[in-house]
């Protein structure tokens, strides 16, 4: 009954928190570029504006995965919230992402495929790392469970300092931030216009965008896993990664996909290596 | 305990039998109605022997001499058919097997043997293997009757009849249910050298010189590995056993070590992959037989089979190395390939590596997952081939590229091949839970590790790459299902269930069957505790909210598409260059007005890398590296 109630309280408090989150990143970055930016609710009000809208599609495919997308999502909180195995909840994690590409390559508009590969190279340079820290867990705790992150008497940011740096990195590619923004932008004018998403519009953008809200909310919730003995240090944690996201995100210009994934198997996949060759030292 | 011959009898008779009517049949229906007989009385002799139960039947005088005349009967067959293609290298090979048989034998009648080995064992691992070979084999034995008849429209003039054709396929299980029901290294090695056989005029049939020039090379790497086998017999005989049972129990190194040499001929493993790669000349019935329920698994069962006999050893773990090497470089390769047929094959490799990793890595845990990925890889890649071979029977390609508007024309077909991708990478489908497993049974040693996992990433690279291809289509109001002969249809429909169905019973049956299997092979053997706490959490992996989750989806999807109607289609932006809502044929057009307003079809191509993949040299050096890994193992043992 308390795991129910656990389940349920995660499953609202996820998209609520990605969408604060969502909204204050908004606001900062136009405050570091000398705007004034959006109030702090903005994203909500655009996941509602968007629900009323009529369904629009390109096809009956594309509207199957957007809603595969959000459902693998939502696995991924409750194998969180309930302490699961993380290998399993890396795997929902990852067909999440896949839907979202196959939602963008099952229409015939060169932006969207476009978008949906750079996508796939994105999870090829990114995936790895993750996959990594999962190993670094298991050689930390002895067990794949995300509940004995908890339990475990040494925070995991002490065991796998570097493995954490490389995390950042797969989360700066995972929320779109520059210098790896290069599936789906922000600005319309860019090569790729919207990318991925550029054929989903209405309800399913907006089941898009909740999407992406509960994914940024369990991000940050396994960066503070990084410190999960004492929740204040981890929450600290997790909004000092989350400003100083913001901050490389503003100070780069986006690069380009094959860049991207010869910086990620080389730099941070060199790192996490030697944290975990250590760890079986 | 069950100790007649009548179920290995049963297995193995059955179907060569009705093989051998279908030969002499004089008409094409007759021929095709005794194939459909063949194969539904495969079926229930598979169905029989796993109901009847474990069984060994105790080696005799009798049996081991037909044994003897099999095996000698099958090398000379190879010998025979080497000289009839002017193969010296494949007749020198035979004729090294045929001596070393001889000497296998000389030393076992020198030491006096009575054969007291059982001949025959039906146990669970054999039975997984009987039900994969007679449950998936006659599915698409039932396929090749409609693919053959429309294969004929464009046949090559020098192309094998079809009654050999049938033959060979429906004699080919007999033979296979063989293989993995002997105990006794004699009978081993002739149901092996039949396989071989069996493999190189099947790879043959079209009667093309390139067919021709496969099959010889499917022939040739495969006595290789009949030569490691009855050099094996030999090792087995000095050391006193003639039996895998009896290797086994003297844990002899050096037959060991040419048994996974053996095993790697025939799984096609690096460095003798080649093999396989070639077999696609075949008619695609052929191929989807020696992928799915036939042939590769002949080398991943024999791993299977002897190697808790040999945990903890070096030996293994180079085993491990060797699988885990294949897996990570064959999802390399697969994903520079646009040829869907190289795609599969190099999948099946992969597949077959991590098969191998796993049996090297040696812990019940590791154990389970090989037997999953074994059973779930069987009915998914024979599905993708006989869908695969529908497609291409009908657009006249192989390539990949040119699968992109195949949802429209075959939407049955299409939806069905999409059902068998996705079942080799979605949660909570078998061979996802059998991935997951292999990593964390990976995790005591990095090197598997790290190759694990890179080629983990690869695979969901090159399905997702395929899956978005084939899966793009334009808008349109209604569908028409495609005309296809009843074999072809009805067959998919049932491997597209049994897909389906499998991938939800993933866990119950890993509960019923394989964990029990694990921990009773390794019944006997110190097993590190670490391994054993993993094995024990599988079980508490929580299914629930992925079911959950995934039928609310599926609701939501169907409420979706129920409401959805023309008057929400758009086309897709095209710098708001679009011509018009103009519509061809009913549906759609996705032009746009280009340069001096010129009609212009919008297209982008699939990545495949063919500036880093490049698949000459990456095979050339890994066959190098996975060589010096092959000579490490004998380094190991010590006999080099």
């Amino acid at each position: 009954m308390k795991e129910f109630i656990t389940v349920i309280a995660a499953l609202v408090a996820a998209p609520v928190l990605g969408g604060l989150l969502a909204g204050i990143d908004r606001k900062l970055t136009a405050r570091l570029q000398g705007r004034v930016g959006p109030p702090v609710l903005q994203p909500f009000y655009d996941v509602v504006k968007l629900l009323h809208k009529e369904p629009l599609a390109v096809n009956r495919v594309q509207v199957s995965y957007v809603f595969l997308h959000l459902a693998f999502m939502l696995i991924v909180i409750v194998l969180l919230v309930t302490g699961r195995d993380l290998l399993m909840v890396l795997f929902a994690h990852a067909f999440s992402t896949i839907a979202l590409i196959l939602a963008g390559m099952s229409v015939r508009s060169p932006y969207s495929r476009i978008g949906s590969q750079r996508k796939i190279m994105q999870m090829l340079a990114y995936e790895p790392i993750l996959v990594l820290l999962v190993v670094g867990v298991y050689l930390s705790t002895v067990n794949f469970l995300a509940a004995t992150v908890v339990t475990t008497p040494r925070p995991l940011l002490l065991t796998m300092p570097l493995v954490f740096l490389a995390f950042l990195m797969a989360v700066a590619i995972k929320l779109e931030k520059s210098p790896f923004d290069v599936a789906s932008s922000h600005h319309a004018h860019q090569e790729l216009v919207k990318g991925i998403t550029i054929e989903i519009a209405g309800p399913y953008l907006a089941l898009v965008e909740i999407t992406r809200f509960c994914e940024q909310a369990a991000l940050f919730a396994v960066i503070a896993m990084f410190w999960a003995q004492n929740l204040f240090v981890g929450a600290l944690l997790a909004i000092a990664a989350f400003v100083a996201l913001i901050l490389v995100d503003n100070c780069f210009a986006r690069l380009t996909t094959f860049w991207m994934v010869r910086y990620m198997w080389t730099v941070p996949m060199l790192m996490a290596l030697s944290n975990i060759i250590w760890l079986y030292a | 305990m069950n100790t007649t011959l009548s179920v290995p009898l049963l297995l193995v008779a059955c179907p060569l039998v009705f093989g051998t009517c279908v030969y002499f049949a004089k008409t094409a229906t007759v021929r095709n109605a005794l194939v459909a007989c063949a194969a539904v009385a495969t079926m229930a002799a598979g169905v029989i022997a796993a109901i009847s139960g474990p069984l060994v039947v105790p080696g005799n005088g009798a049996l081991a001499l037909a044994a003897l005349a099999a095996e000698a009967a099958a090398i000379i067959t190879v010998i025979v058919v080497a000289i009839r293609i002017r193969s010296w290298s494949i007749g020198a090979l035979g004729a090294l097997q045929l001596a070393l048989s001889g000497i296998g034998c000389m030393i076992e009648r020198g030491q006096g043997f009575h054969a007291e080995a059982p001949a025959f064992v039906l146990d669970s691992l054999s039975t997984i293997l009987v039900l994969v070979v007679s449950l998936v084999g006659p599915v698409i034995v039932l396929y090749a009757i409609g693919y053959m008849n429309k294969h004929h429209e464009h046949a090559h003039p020098g192309e094998g009849s079809d009654r050999r054709f049938f033959l060979l396929m429906v004699g080919f299980l007999g033979v296979m249910n063989g293989l993995v029901l002997a105990n006794s290294l004699r009978w081993l090695g002739a149901f092996w050298e039949a396989t071989t056989l069996c493999s190189f005029f099947l790879i043959g049939h079209t009667g093309t010189a390139e067919a021709k020039a496969n099959a010889k090379r499917a022939l040739l790497l495969n006595s290789v590995g009949g030569v490691a086998l009855a050099g094996a017999a030999v090792g087995a005989a000095r050391a006193g056993a003639d039996s895998l049972s009896g290797i086994m129990a003297v844990k002899a190194l050096a037959p060991m070590a040419l048994l996974c040499v053996a095993a790697f001929t025939k799984s096609a493993q690096m460095p003798f992959q080649s093999w396989l790669l070639g077999a696609m000349v075949a008619p695609t019935p052929v191929s989807a037989l020696l992928h799915s329920a036939t042939m590769v698994k002949a080398g991943s069962y024999l791993v299977l089979r002897l190697a808790p006999a040999f945990s903890g050893q070096k030996l293994m773990f180079l085993v491990a190395i060797a699988g885990a090497f294949t897996f990570a470089v064959a999802s390399t390769l697969a994903v520079g390939q646009s040829n869907a047929k190289k795609v599969l094959a190099y999948s099946t490799i992969s597949n077959l590596g991590l098969i191998v990793a796993c049996a090297g890595i040696n812990t019940p845990l590791a154990y389970a997952a090989a037997l999953m990925i074994l059973s779930f890889h069987a009915v998914s890649k024979g599905l993708l081939f006989i869908c695969i071979g529908t497609i291409e029977q009908f657009i006249r390609s192989r390539d990949i590229e040119d699968m992109g508007s195949i949802m429209f024309q075959l939407p049955v077909t299409t939806v069905i091949a999409l059902t068998g991708m996705l079942s080799m990478l979605l949660p909570p489908f078998g061979m996802l839970l059998s991935k997951w497993m292999a990593i964390e049974a990976a995790i005591a040693s990095p090197l598997i590790l790290v190759l694990v996992i890179a080629g983990s990433a690869l695979t969901v690279l090159f399905w997702a790459k395929w899956i978005g291809r084939i899966q793009t289509v334009s808008y349109h109001p209604a569908y028409r299902r495609e005309q296809l002969p009843p074999t072809m249809l009805v067959t998919e429909i049932v491997l597209a269930a049994a897909v389906v169905i499998l991938g939800v019973a993933a866990i119950p049956l890993y509960h019923r069957f394989i964990e029990p299997l694990a921990l009773s092979a390794y019944a006997g053997v110190e097993v590190p505790e670490a391994s054993l706490a993993l094995l024990r959490a599988v079980k508490s992996s929580m299914v629930w909210p992925v079911f959950l989750f995934i039928g609310l989806a599926a609701a939501a999807i169907v409420i979706a598409l129920m409401r959805f109607n023309e008057k929400h289609v758009r086309l897709p932006f095209l710098c708001g260059e679009n011509c018009g809502e103009l519509r061809e044929g009913g549906t759609l057009s996705y032009s746009f007005r280009g340069m001096k307003d010129a009609r212009d079809t919008a297209w982008s191509a699939t990545l495949y890398f063919r500036s880093i993949i490049h698949e000459g040299a990456i095979t050339r050096w890994c066959s190098l590296l996975a060589l010096l890994i092959l000579i490490a193992m004998f380094g190991e043992i010590g006999v080099i």
